[in-house]
């Protein structure tokens, strides 16, 4: 396959912005339907991408790729998952400063032992031996093979995220962003609900870490930083946080145009792609988040279909 | 030399500017009900101020702490003048400011790269002297941080809990319609608030800063145990802010003779304040009747 019209930075960026629409349509069921700010989503990616590389790495299974992969992205989605039940019960009695500091202590605890536990993670050295669980030719070749993997998983949380807008148990969730006590007064099991959300969300964001590991067969400490967080969290608010597609457009606004356009194709000076332009994509991240919050709070989609349709009914 | 008494010495000598940054945070907090997350910046820009007027000046550390204060108070008014008031008049949910909040702290952190640079940048301080404190060596600035950060943390709980115009901080946090019909000026008190929390928080950043590096991730890092502190002291009030405060460092200091390695002292703090939330919140719905 000849792939010389096509950039390797083009791939990596494409991989980026798939990745990022994934943690963010995550996101969404949490913030935009529930209601509960995650500020601890690069932990769970965090924790799945170090609990697949450290059992992809460290352990002697018995058995190669393509096996040796499914095993130990499984270990990661699980853990994740289970990390996501501790934190779900922890913050689900508390009001929206108990769910900050969950979320913001969980992410912070993941970063901390990361770094500490270095016979198993590499701390700040990292941890190479990682890589594809195939081999089709050049790294070009598997690079872009690995983008398709991993947007066939986005798309399938895709399609997931959607089924849960349509389901009773979507609906629950909108109750409890919306008014959780008279939800809970209604006999609903919201604690349950909120628990459940979060084991699934987070056994999908350790998934998503799993996939970056791969992609980057490198792991670094420095890649737990809030910037994990941000990124998504920046894309689903400029999309809307309430709707599904939000997470799609806002992401390629927002990650696709600094990651794929600014950095691809811009005709920039070269210095500023070390320190410049990253500083820069953080800096108009942050205030992106500020900007549409406070002057269109809906994002650019607005608000949910139902929402609108109710309007429309009752005339308000 | 017994663990308890260098964990007394080490963890007030060191973790000292923690008590001033947490009074300030929970002055904010206190007021508006808010976790202001760009306080983060707050404390790293009063690092960065007291470096820049320290280097660019020739002054000396204790001559640059007032200014730098006051810029970073300044920075925190304008914070509340073009971001959080305009947010509050627009009526914005608790969650969204929170998110605001979030992205201003981010927005702060880079773009003041674009200001002071990229690298890490030092204070131009003479190296201090070692002095025996009950048989621990502690450097003479240490102990002059230590001294200072007590009488300011003393000056701020006499202006809050015992001044008039701290009365009416307290008014207005306590009920605004009401303090408003007893002739406070709410905008007047809310500003002097944030001007006094952004004192406190750029303070606390340049004892931090003078004592390793001026980085803008200091205040970031900060954040975590600044926001455990003032969420389990706040049940006691001020007082309580400033007591869990100082345990805090005692125990942090404590922790990591025992494990040589302070980021397990930091690890094991977070999960005994997220322990001692959870409790407290269960307890609260138990009380409540809430079924969990």
């Amino acid at each position: 396959m000849n792939l010389a019209w096509l950039d390797a930075f083009l791939i990596f960026g494409l991989f980026e912005v798939m990745m990022f629409i994934g943690l963010a349509l995550l996101l969404h069921l949490q913030l935009g339907l529930a209601r509960i700010a995650n500020f601890g989503v690069v932990g769970f990616w965090g924790l799945g991408m170090y609990a697949f590389g450290v059992s992809y790495v460290r352990v002697d299974w018995p058995f190669g790729d393509p096996w040796q992969f499914l095993v130990c992205a499984l270990i990661a989605t699980l853990v994740a998952g289970l990390a996501g039940l501790v934190v779900g019960w922890y913050i689900a009695d508390l009001d929206i400063d108990g769910a900050l500091v969950g979320t913001l202590g969980f992410a912070t605890a993941v970063a901390i032992l990361a770094t500490t536990e270095q016979e198993l993670t590499g701390g700040a050295l990292g941890m190479g031996g990682l890589g594809f669980p195939y081999d089709i030719g050049t790294v070009k070749e598997n690079e872009l093979v690995w983008l398709l993997v991993t947007t066939g998983v986005v798309g399938a949380i895709l399609f997931f995220v959607w089924q849960v807008h349509r389901s009773p148990f979507g609906r629950l969730l909108i109750a409890v962003g919306a008014n959780e006590p008279l939800a809970r007064s209604l006999g609903k099991r919201t604690f349950r609900a909120k628990i459940g959300l979060f084991v699934v969300a987070s056994a999908a964001m350790g998934l998503l870490g799993a996939l970056f590991g791969v992609m980057v067969r490198f792991l670094d400490i420095g890649n737990l930083g809030v910037e994990i967080t941000l990124a998504a969290m920046v894309g689903l608010v400029l999309g809307g946080t309430a709707r599904v597609w939000g997470a799609v457009v806002g992401i390629v606004l927002t990650v696709g145009l600094f990651d794929i356009v600014v950095q691809s194709y811009l005709p920039l000076p070269r210095e500023w792609y070390t320190q410049a332009l990253p500083v820069l994509r953080e800096a108009a991240f942050g205030l992106a988040l500020m900007v549409v919050l406070l002057f269109r709070p809906l994002g650019v989609l607005g608000e949910m279909r139902r929402d609108r349709l109710m309007k429309k009914l009752h005339g308000r | 030399m017994d663990l308890v008494t260098q964990s007394v010495v080490i963890g007030l000598t060191q973790n000292a500017p923690l008590v001033l940054a947490a009074i300030g945070f929970y002055l904010l907090y206190r007021l508006t009900g808010l976790i202001n997350v760009a306080y983060a910046e707050t404390v790293t820009l009063g690092a960065y101020f007291g470096m820049w007027a320290n280097t660019t000046f020739d002054l000396d550390f204790f001559t640059v702490l007032l200014p730098a204060g006051a810029m970073a108070g300044l920075v925190s008014v304008a914070t509340y003048l073009l971001v959080f008031r305009p947010a509050k008049q627009r009526n914005v949910g608790m969650l969204e400011v929170i998110i605001i909040s979030f992205g201003l702290s981010i927005f702060l952190r880079h773009a003041l790269q674009f200001v002071f640079g990229y690298p890490v940048r030092f204070f131009d301080v003479p190296p201090p002297d070692t002095i025996q404190v009950l048989g621990i060596g502690v450097s003479s600035f240490r102990l002059l941080a230590l001294a200072s950060v007590g009488v300011l943390a003393l000056l701020l709980y006499w202006f809050i809990q015992r001044s008039r115009l701290g009365l009416q901080i307290r008014a207005l946090a306590s009920d605004e319609s009401l303090a408003q019909a007893s002739g406070i000026r709410p905008l007047a008190v809310t500003v002097l608030i944030w001007f006094l929390a952004g004192l406190a928080g750029g303070l606390a950043g340049a004892f931090y800063g003078v004592g390793s590096s001026v980085a803008p991730l200091l205040g970031w890092r900060l954040f975590l145990p600044i926001l455990l502190v003032v969420l389990v002291g706040r049940a006691w009030g001020l007082g309580g802010v400033i007591t869990v405060g100082v345990a805090t460092g005692v125990l942090l200091a404590g922790a990591t003779l025992q494990f040589g390695q302070v980021l397990y002292a930091q690890l094991l703090i977070i999960l005994i304040f997220l322990a001692i939330l959870k409790m407290r919140a269960r307890r609260l719905a138990a009380v409540e009747g809430v079924a969990v």
